[in-house]
């Protein structure tokens, strides 16, 4: 008998829905990334053989676990894994961007609301991720600057173009899917952070490239 | 200890919030982002998560905290919390839909079948039979289990697909050579399962239906049910497999 046969013998078509007997997130959470003791798994075992809401929870959650970006995170956290590159890496290939982007910069440009000094000198907002080499980057995240209430985040291509700009009072961004970042091409961020009425004040210039992980 | 949890410790929960916001963020966005990749969508999860873990002066996280044993990984358990709020979150807007975006590009058989198994959790049997007699559509049920599968093809090939398995439960198989199984036997084929799986020991059970209708890899059932290795997985679920074709032989 075929797997596929099988699964359709198997499959009912009911949708499992928690109820108040079902396992804790913790549990649910150990079973997924098989951390659990033995007589505690037993236990858990007894219960999630007869729910299917539970067994679809655990597998969600052991699916989740093997998702590059979250996997990328986890190890990050643990202290596994650095973000790294904080500073822009100068190289030939990135000269010209970087003239361009002066440009963009320059008081004089299309910024004229831009200024230097203000409430946030000194306390620039630090962008935090992506930076360096990363697997993913749909989040953008930075430093909050006490005062602020506004900020601005400017992404660019390696040719020094704006790819994507907006504002918002959040310190995380998440990149609508209307924007395509291509492995292994670099790109620049900043954010500026709105310290007071025309006052800003920007993060320096910081690099990433995405570097998925090859399919499986 | 993490400063987040020291702030807690002193029941300064806006700065633990705020430590432990700068913490786990991208953790939570990502997780997010596995079930959701809407940007409108994932901004309402991430205030809908960030909501739910901070009620009550961020009562979640000081119950974990103030469990003596910890069974997981704090951010296992972060996941797994962003998982259910996801889910939540989506069955409460979709649930209060008529029809999502997804539906509206579904040929109409395939539209009600949405409907019925997405938006309003109901079984693939009671749909069809809401459909035969409501809608007085004329096909056997093997006919509107292709159907079914069609369906959670074209919604589980776009954007929301994950999410969509997570509300629809597990994807039918391809049915191209499903009898046309009227529903009785249905039922009672159901109930033959459930006795065959009855027969096995609760792990294999979970192993069995984890790996058959979840799809997990073996890896990973493997962690679940504690046993040493993927082989252990295949040599015990095709034995207990076995075990039940020689008890469901009759009946498939």
């Amino acid at each position: 008998m075929s797997l596929d046969r099988l699964r359709r013998n198997f499959h009912t078509g009911d949708i499992p829905l928690p109820t108040g007997e079902c396992l804790d997130p913790e549990l649910v959470a150990a079973l997924a990334e098989g951390s659990l003791q033995a007589d505690a798994r037993a236990r858990a075992l007894r219960h999630v053989a007869g729910c299917a809401s539970c067994r679809r929870a655990v597998a969600s959650v052991a699916d989740a676990l093997a998702d590059g970006p979250i996997t990328h995170e986890i190890e990050v956290i643990d202290g596994r894994r650095r973000r790294t590159g904080r500073v822009l890496r100068t190289a030939a290939p990135w000269a010209a961007a970087a003239t361009i982007l002066l440009l963009l910069w320059s008081p004089a440009g299309d910024d004229p609301a831009t200024h230097r000094a203000g409430d946030g000198a000194g306390q620039s907002p630090v962008p935090r991720g992506p930076v360096g080499m990363v697997a993913d980057a749909r989040v953008f995240d930075w430093s909050r600057v006490p005062g602020s209430d506004l900020y601005r985040v400017t992404v660019f291509n390696a040719a020094g173009a704006v790819i994507y700009e907006t504002q918002g009072s959040d310190t995380t961004l998440a990149l609508p899917d209307s924007v395509r970042l291509e492995d292994r091409q670099p790109y620049l961020w900043k954010v500026q952070a709105r310290t007071g009425w025309d006052r800003w004040t920007s993060s320096e210039l910081v690099e990433f490239t995405i570097a998925r992980a090859p399919p499986k | 200890m993490e400063p987040w949890q020291a702030e807690l410790g002193r029941s300064r929960f806006d700065a633990a919030w705020d430590l432990f916001l700068d913490r786990y963020r991208r953790l939570i966005f990502s997780a997010i982002r596995h079930y959701a990749q809407d940007y409108d969508d994932v901004m309402d999860v991430f205030a809908h998560v960030c909501e739910a873990l901070r009620e009550d002066d961020l009562r979640r996280l000081r119950a974990y905290l103030q469990q003596p044993v910890h069974h997981a990984r704090f951010s296992t358990w972060l996941v797994t919390v962003v998982r259910h709020n996801t889910v939540d979150w989506f069955r409460h807007r979709d649930g209060r839909r008529r029809l999502t975006t997804v539906a509206k590009d579904l040929p109409p058989l395939r539209r009600r079948i949405f409907e019925h198994v997405f938006l309003h959790k109901r079984s693939h049997v009671e749909a069809y039979e809401l459909m035969r007699s409501a809608d007085c559509i004329d096909v056997s049920f093997g006919e509107f289990l292709v159907e079914v599968s069609a369906t959670y093809r074209a919604v589980a090939d776009g954007r929301r697909g994950r999410i969509l398995r997570e509300l629809g439960g597990p994807t039918p198989p391809l049915t191209a050579d499903e009898d046309a199984s009227p529903e009785p036997t249905v039922s009672e084929r159901r109930e033959e399962l459930e006795r065959a799986l009855g027969s096995l020991s609760a792990e294999e059970r979970v192993a069995v239906e984890l790996y058959v209708m979840e799809e997990m890899p073996a890896e990973s059932v493997a962690k679940v049910v504690g046993w040493p290795n993927a082989k252990a997985v295949y040599n015990r679920v095709y034995r207990a497999l076995d075990l039940m074709r020689r008890r469901l032989e009759p009946h498939v």
